[in-house]
C-alpha cells in the first residue's frame, strides 16, 4: 500500500485556483415567503393574516422585498454586494412530496448519481483528491451520490482510526483488492483519514471575529472554513439543515431554523473574507410552501421557494427570478407559488464559475437558460 | 479439549453472561436453555469457497448467523435445500420458536410494556432508551430472527421519530402494539393500526387535521405519506387531489395530547364537528355526502368510516402489492429488485389478501432469493448486530455501543422523516471508518458492557481459518487469511473487512 503523500502533492483537485462550492440543503421544504417576504404584496398580507411577516419587522432589502428579520446579519453581505437571492425558484416537481422532490432536485432530474458528483466528475482538469467532496454529517446527500470521492463526516475530530499501522495497511489491501463501489469507498476512506490527521494536528481559529453558533448547522460550516482555508483541495461540501416541515405554527417550526441558518452563514461569510471571492455557498429546498396559511398556523407542501446565491463573485444586492404575483389566477393547483425560475437555471451560472465540464452532462434532458448571476 | 479447558471455559461464560446482565444473574430455570448457546462447545463452520445455500439463508433471514447456527440448519435436512425449507418454515412460525433468552435480556425495560395512559409518566429519554436497547437485545439474543428482522423492516416503513410532540411518549406503544403486533400478521389490519396508532396521528399531523367549514384547509401530511409511503408508491396512480381527498375523508380523528389536557392521554377519538361531510372521491371511487338531518351517532358512524373506506380502497390494491413486494424484495433479494420476483410477491399477497407470513414465504421460493448471494451491503445496525452475534459476545446494548450506531447515523427510531432509513448501499458507503473503529474496539474488548471471549471462540471453531469461514459465511480467501494473520488483530480485521460488510 502507497505510503502516506503530503499535503502539498494532494492539492490536485483544484490546486492553486481553488473554487469551493458550498451546499446548504433546507431540508423539510423552506417557506421562501418568510425567508425573503414578497413585503409590498397585498396578496402575501392577504393569503396569511396571522404569520405574514410585517413590512416594518423586515430588513427592506429593495422596494419590494425584504429579508425576515431573524437573518438580520445577512445584511452585511447583502450591502457588498456579496449576497444574490433568486424568488420563485423551483423544481418541475409537481408531486409536492419531499422524498420525491427532494430526489429528482438532489439527482438534477432523472439521471444516473447527483449532479454535484456529476459536476465533480465531469469538471474540466478533473483529477479529485480523497477531500474533494465532504458532506457535513453521517450520510452521503443523493446530490454527492456518483462523485469520484466523496466522505461523510461530522467533525474533523471524529475522524481517526484508533489501530495499528500494520492493521490499517492490511485493511488498505483487502480494499484496495475488492472491485466495485465498496472497494472505491474503503480507499477513499484510507486516503481521507491520512489528510485529516494532518490537519487535526493544527488548532482553528476563525478569522476576522467570525463566531460560529454551537449548533450543528454553524459548526459544519466552521469545519468547511478550516478545510476550504486548508487548502485540501476541496471543491465541494453539502451541508444541510433539517426542520422546516412547518406544517403547524410556522413560526414555532421555522424560526429556530432561521436562526441557525443565519448564524452559520454570517460567520462563515466573515471567517473567510477575501476568500469568499472564490467560495460560493448555495442555499436551496426542495420546494416552497402554499401561500395560504392553514388552519394550525401552518403552511402545507407548495411549488417555488427562494435561494440564496453568498459570494464566488455573484453580483448580488439584488433579487432575481421574475416575480409572479400571488393572484389566484397566477396560482398553482391548490393555492402555491408557481415556479419562474428553475433551480438548476441558478446552479448552472453557478457551476461554470466553478470550471464545470460539459453541463448538460450534469444537467441532461433540459434545456438550461441559465440566469446573469455574474453580469 | 480436555476436561479442565472445557470447565475452565464453561465458568468464564456463566461469568461474562452474570457481569453483562446487569446486577442479577440469570435465574437459574433459564442456565439449561443458556447452555446450547454457552461459548464451549465446537462448532462447524462453513466448507465451501463460495456462500452456500444454508449461509446465504441464515444470511438474509436473520441478524447474521452464530457459532453453531449453520451446522443447526444443515441439520434440518438431508438436503441443503430441505434444510433451509426447514429453516424457512421455522422462523415464519415464531411463535412455536420459544423466546426465553431475548425476553429475559429486555426484562429489565419495563417501560415496553407500559400501557398509554403510563407512558406518560416516564421521561421521554428513558422511553426512547429502552426502545433502543430493547431493539438491539431482541436482534441479538432472539431465536425468532426473521420476525425480528421483519419488526425493523416495518419500523422503517411506518418510520416515527420520537422526537416530534407526544411521540416521545407514544412510539413505544406504537412499536408494540402495531409494528410488532402486526409484523407477521395481515397488512391491511396492520395498516388500520398504524393509521389510528396515536404516535402516527401525532408524527404526520393527522389529529390536526380538521374541516369545520368550507374555508378551512385539511392538513394533507399524513394523507400524503399514507399514499405515497405506506401503500401506493409514489407512482402508484394517485393525483394531488386524491392526495386532498384522502385529507378531508380523514378529517376529525384527532389524539389527546400533553397540552390540551391531563386526562386520557394518547386516547384516540373521532370528532364528527371536525370531520368534512361533503362528497368525496377517491382515486375514482365515489363517497357520498353525509346528510346534514342524522343524528349525531349515525354521523360518527358515517364519518369514521370513511378511514374504512380509504384503507379498503388502498390496503390491497394492485399498486399497494407492487411496491411492498419491490421493497421487500429489495430488502431480501437485491437492491435492484428483480421483476420476475417481485411480481411473485406481489401475486402472493394479493391472493393471500395480505398475508405477510404467505408472501414472505412466496419470497423465499422465488429463485432469483436463492441466487442472489452475498450481494448486500450491511446497514450499519445489521453490521453490528451480526458482529455481536457472530462472536457470541454478551451486551447490555447501553450507551457506549449505541454511540457507534449514532455515528454511523443509524440509531433506532431516529431516523427524522417519515420514509424511514433507506435500504439501499449508498447513502451508508460514508460510514466505513466507524465500522473499522468498532471493529478494533470490540476486537481489543474496550466497548464498556459488551463482551467477547476471542480465544473460546477460535477454539471452538478450530482455529484461525475456521474462525474466519464462520464470520464470512464461507472459506476465507488466501488474501483475507493472509492480511488477518499480518494484521496482528486477526478478528477486527475480519469484521472491518469488505466481506463482512455484505450479507
Amino acid at each position: 500500500m502507497a505510503q502516506p503523500k503530503t499535503t502539498q502533492t494532494f492539492l490536485t483537485g483544484n490546486g492553486d485556483a481553488q473554487r469551493a462550492l458550498i451546499v446548504v440543503f433546507l431540508r423539510g421544504g423552506a417557506d421562501g415567503l418568510s425567508l425573503v417576504p414578497p413585503l409590498a404584496d397585498d396578496g402575501y398580507h392577504r393569503a396569511r393574516p396571522r404569520i405574514a411577516i410585517k413590512p416594518a419587522d423586515a430588513v427592506k432589502l429593495d422596494g419590494f422585498y425584504g429579508l425576515n428579520p431573524l437573518l438580520r446579519d445577512l445584511e452585511p453581505a447583502w450591502k457588498d454586494g456579496a449576497l444574490a437571492v433568486i424568488h420563485a425558484v423551483g423544481s418541475e416537481d409537481t408531486t409536492r412530496s419531499h422524498f420525491e422532490a427532494q430526489d429528482l432536485m438532489e439527482h438534477g432530474g432523472l439521471a444516473a448519481g447527483g449532479w454535484l458528483g456529476r459536476f465533480l466528475r465531469h469538471r474540466k482538469g478533473a483529477a479529485a483528491g480523497p477531500l474533494s467532496a465532504i458532506a457535513l454529517g453521517r450520510s452521503l446527500p443523493e446530490c454527492l451520490r456518483g462523485a469520484p470521492a466523496a466522505t461523510a463526516m461530522t467533525s474533523l475530530k471524529d475522524f481517526s482510526l484508533d489501530a495499528p499501522a500494520k492493521f490499517i495497511e492490511q485493511l488498505g489491501d483487502l480494499y484496495t483488492a475488492n472491485p466495485g463501489a465498496l472497494g472505491i469507498a474503503g480507499r477513499d476512506t484510507l486516503a481521507a483519514l491520512r489528510r485529516i490527521d494532518e490537519l487535526r494536528a493544527t488548532d482553528y481559529k476563525p478569522a476576522h471575529g467570525a463566531e460560529y453558533a454551537g449548533d450543528y448547522f454553524s459548526q459544519g460550516l466552521r469545519q468547511v472554513a478550516q478545510l476550504v482555508k486548508a487548502r485540501v483541495g476541496l471543491e465541494a461540501a453539502s451541508v444541510d439543515l433539517n426542520g422546516w416541515d412547518s406544517h403547524l405554527s410556522q413560526g414555532t417550526v421555522m424560526d429556530p431554523e432561521i436562526v441557525k441558518l443565519n448564524k452559520g452563514l454570517s460567520a462563515f461569510y466573515r471567517d473567510l473574507g477575501p476568500l469568499m471571492a472564490t467560495t460560493t455557498v448555495v442555499v436551496m429546498t426542495e420546494f416552497g410552501r402554499r401561500v395560504e396559511e392553514n388552519s394550525a398556523f401552518g403552511t402545507d407542501h407548495g411549488r417555488a421557494s427562494a435561494m440564496l446565491v453568498l459570494g464566488g463573485g455573484a453580483k448580488g444586492g439584488r433579487v432575481l427570478g421574475r416575480w409572479p404575483g400571488l393572484t389566484r389566477d397566477v396560482l398553482e393547483g391548490p393555492g402555491d407559488l408557481p415556479v419562474t425560475t428553475n433551480y438548476r437555471d441558478v446552479l448552472a451560472p453557478v457551476l461554470r464559475r466553478h470550471k464545470a465540464g460539459d453541463l448538460a452532462t450534469v444537467f441532461p434532458d433540459f434545456k438550461l437558460a441559465p440566469l446573469d448571476l455574474y453580469g | 479439549m480436555n476436561v479442565s479447558r472445557r470447565k475452565f471455559l464453561q465458568a468464564g461464560s456463566a461469568a461474562a453472561l452474570a457481569a453483562t446482565a446487569g446486577c442479577n444473574r440469570a435465574p437459574s430455570d433459564l442456565l439449561p436453555f443458556l447452555k446450547p448457546a454457552s461459548p464451549d462447545s465446537p462448532f462447524q463452520p462453513p466448507q465451501s469457497a463460495a456462500i452456500d445455500l444454508v449461509s446465504h439463508c441464515i444470511n438474509r433471514l436473520s441478524f447474521g448467523a452464530r457459532p453453531g447456527d449453520y451446522s443447526r440448519v444443515r441439520k434440518l435436512g438431508a438436503t441443503e435445500a430441505e434444510a433451509v425449507a426447514a429453516y424457512i418454515e421455522e422462523q415464519l412460525d415464531p411463535d412455536r420458536i420459544p423466546d426465553k433468552l431475548a425476553r429475559w435480556a429486555v426484562r429489565r425495560c419495563e417501560t415496553l410494556d407500559g400501557s398509554v395512559g403510563e407512558l406518560f409518566e416516564y421521561k421521554e429519554r428513558l422511553l426512547l432508551e429502552e426502545l433502543t436497547r430493547g431493539a438491539l437485545l431482541r436482534a441479538v439474543f432472539s431465536e425468532r430472527q426473521l420476525f425480528e428482522v421483519m419488526v425493523q423492516f416495518w419500523t422503517d416503513h411506518f418510520n416515527i421519530a420520537p422526537s416530534k410532540g407526544d411521540c416521545r411518549w407514544l412510539k413505544t406503544a406504537d412499536d408494540r402494539d402495531v409494528i410488532r403486533r402486526h409484523a407477521f400478521g395481515h397488512f391491511p389490519a396492520m395498516l388500520r393500526a398504524s393509521a389510528l396508532s396515536p404516535a402516527m396521528l401525532w408524527y404526520l399531523d393527522g389529529r390536526a387535521n380538521r374541516r369545520r367549514n368550507a374555508d378551512e384547509k385539511p392538513n394533507e401530511n399524513y394523507a400524503r405519506e399514507l399514499l405515497e409511503l405506506h401503500t401506493l408508491g409514489v407512482h402508484g396512480g394517485y393525483s394531488q387531489q386524491d392526495v386532498m381527498e384522502v385529507a378531508r375523508c380523514l378529517t376529525g380523528w384527532t389524539v389527546r395530547g400533553t397540552k390540551e389536557s391531563k386526562f386520557r392521554l394518547g386516547k384516540v377519538e373521532f370528532n364528527p364537528h371536525l370531520h368534512d361531510k361533503e362528497a368525496k372521491t377517491v382515486l375514482d371511487q365515489h363517497i357520498p355526502a353525509i346528510p346534514p338531518n342524522l343524528s349525531r351517532e349515525e354521523q360518527e358512524r358515517l364519518g369514521s368510516g370513511e378511514l374504512d373506506l380509504v384503507l379498503d380502497i388502498i390496503a390491497l390494491h394492485p399498486a399497494t402489492a407492487k411496491y411492498l413486494a419491490t421493497k421487500l424484495c429489495r430488502r431480501f433479494i437485491a437492491e435492484e429488485a428483480p421483476a420476475a420476483a417481485v411480481a411473485a410477491v406481489a401475486e402472493a399477497f394479493l391472493k393471500s389478501s395480505g398475508n405477510l407470513r404467505d408472501t414472505l414465504r412466496a419470497l423465499f421460493a422465488t429463485p432469483e432469493f436463492l441466487a442472489a448471494r452475498g450481494g448486500k451491503f450491511k446497514r450499519p445496525f445489521h453490521f453490528i448486530t451480526s458482529a455481536l452475534r457472530a462472536t457470541g459476545a454478551e451486551t447490555d446494548a447501553r450507551r457506549p455501543l449505541t454511540e457507534f450506531l449514532d455515528r454511523m447515523g443509524h440509531a433506532p427510531f431516529q431516523y427524522p422523516t417519515p420514509d424511514g432509513y433507506p435500504e439501499e448501499a449508498a447513502p451508508w458507503m460514508g460510514t466505513l471508518l466507524w465500522r473499522w473503529n468498532f471493529a478494533v474496539a470490540f476486537g481489543e474488548n474496550k466497548i464498556k458492557g459488551t463482551k467477547l471471549d476471542t480465544k473460546a471462540l477460535k477454539l471452538r471453531a478450530d482455529g484461525e481459518a475456521g474462525l474466519l469461514a464462520h464470520l464470512l459465511g464461507r472459506k476465507p480467501s488466501e488474501e483475507e487469511l493472509r492480511a488477518s494473520t499480518e494484521s496482528g488483530a486477526p478478528l477486527s480485521l475480519a469484521l472491518a473487512s469488505p466481506a463482512f460488510q455484505r450479507f
